[in-house]
């Protein structure tokens, strides 16, 4: 019984942007982006935001541009 | 002729007022050149992320236009001369 729930199958996750219907993802929407980035700033992983790898790239990209027009933090130190 | 979209971060000590007519006229070199601006939007004051030139504050302004490469390329250079223009960045929207 507690090998099975080890075995247990991940959860299969939403697409945030498909849900959305997001099609381009804009560097100055900051609010978008902070749903992709962990409370220390750096860009979560696929795994975990459940994107595809085409998306993910579109989405590194915007938080780097976003980034470098300080809209998003390079480091957060909220500790 | 290319769409371009360009943000720029002004210092914070500018009057608000007074940013739109001085975009405004180096935008010139755009029209000059036979492009055409058909946005700007300037966002006003907004808090950075991080200093920058120690400053904690920044005044964003976000123009959209049709231009060849060239006259972009200039008018990128003329902004970045001017002291009061904390950062420049130009985007082609389409380019995803």
């Amino acid at each position: 019984m507690a090998k099975a729930a080890a075995l247990r199958k991940p959860k299969k996750k939403v697409n945030p942007l498909d849900k959305d219907g997001i099609t381009y993802i804009d560097y100055k929407d900051t609010a978008l982006l902070r749903k992709f980035i962990s409370d220390r700033g750096k860009i979560r992983a696929r795994r975990v935001t459940g994107v595809t790898s085409q998306q993910q790239r579109q989405i590194a990209r915007a938080v780097k541009n976003a980034r470098e027009m300080a809209l998003l933090p390079y480091t957060a130190t909220t500790r | 002729m290319r769409h371009y979209e360009i943000m720029v971060i002004l210092d914070p000590s500018l009057e608000e007022r007074t940013v739109a007519p001085s975009l405004d006229t180096y935008l010139n070199v755009i029209r000059t050149a036979g492009g055409s601006v058909e946005k700007t939007d300037v966002w006003g004051r907004r808090r950075l992320a991080y200093e920058i030139n120690k400053k904690a504050e920044g005044i964003y302004a976000v123009v959209d236009l049709q231009a060849t490469p060239a006259a972009v390329a200039e008018l990128d250079r003329q902004l970045r001369l001017n002291e009061s223009v904390l950062r420049t960045k130009v985007i082609r929207p389409e380019m995803r």
